[in-house]
């Protein structure tokens, strides 16, 4: 799958095209260790420079190559975006698995789309950016994601219902700018926010276009 | 898009068409689709057990029963 989608250009402040793919390739995971991983561990050595320790990501440890194997397993979806050559973001769902249950009272049980990982390039993040001393060069990498999540769900017959662990740093996205459902800190998780869409929701996060 | 499908026929007893039946109905998915994942747990499993890993359940009092899979 490959579509076309819209991001924003932060230095124009106007949407930019882009690529929505699924062909993810352990090419993309090595790209994101060449490309990304320096350019976060160097933000973040900056932000604990500058004494900004909570704006540091609790996800710099991340290694996508080390989810090579688990390219090839069905329960697994890869999703990417491209702009200007480059990798903006990378996302990975499962569509069974032990969290592929609703834990909100009014849908628990039924089958759910999990976002397992998501990550937006670094040169995207805010918080980074700051780290760095610029501007975060694209907008709505993270919510175009999420959207693909959606549609995943969708097209999976679970009717647009998604459930995902939050980073700390994260959650306030999820909460107000996807406007998920917090059920609460999940103790086999790390003590990580678990949030859902239920249908209404994730048509509304769709119509809305998200950003 | 969604990449194309191809089509099976299944048969199933009236016992399996019912445990299906209701599985659907708690999911709230299709037959396909609850089907679809069935395959990619199996799958998932199998691949998991291959590597060397084992499966277990554990109640609530924390003891924990390993599933065997053929």
């Amino acid at each position: 799958m490959k579509a076309h989608i819209e991001i924003i250009d932060n230095r124009t402040g106007s949407p930019v095209a882009a690529e929505l793919f699924d062909e993810v390739t352990v090419e993309h995971f090595i790209e994101t260790q060449q490309e990304w991983r320096p350019i976060v561990l160097k933000a973040a050595r900056q932000l604990a420079k500058l004494g900004s320790r909570e704006l540091i990501p609790q996800h710099l440890h991340w290694d996508w190559t080390a989810k090579a194997p688990e390219l090839s397993v069905l329960a697994n979806t890869f999703c990417g975006i491209r702009c200007e050559k480059k990798l903006q973001g990378l996302m990975k769902v499962q569509t069974v698995g032990e969290f592929c249950r609703c834990r909100l009272p009014e849908q628990e049980g039924r089958a759910l789309v999990y976002v397992d990982y998501v990550e937006v390039a670094p040169w995207n993040l805010k918080a980074l950016a700051l780290g760095l001393g610029e501007k975060p060069r694209f907008n709505a990498v993270g919510s175009r994601l999420i959207e693909a999540a959606v549609r995943k769900s969708i097209e999976e017959e679970c009717k647009g219902r998604i459930g995902l662990h939050s980073l700390p740093i994260t959650e306030q996205f999820y909460r107000k700018v996807c406007r998920m459902t917090p059920v609460g800190r999940d103790s086999a998780k790390q003590n990580l926010l678990w949030l859902e869409f239920t249908p209404d929701q994730a048509e509304s996060f769709l119509t809305g276009e998200g950003l | 898009m969604s990449p194309e499908k191809r089509t099976m026929t299944l048969n199933l007893t009236d016992q399996e068409m019912r445990v299906l039946e209701d599985l659907c109905a708690r999911k709230d998915v299709s037959k396909t689709a609850l089907l679809r994942q069935a395959l990619r747990l199996y799958q998932m499993v199998d691949t998991r057990l291959g590597r060397g890993e084992k499966l277990f359940f554990e109640d609530e009092e924390k003891k924990k029963a390993e599933l065997m899979v053929v």
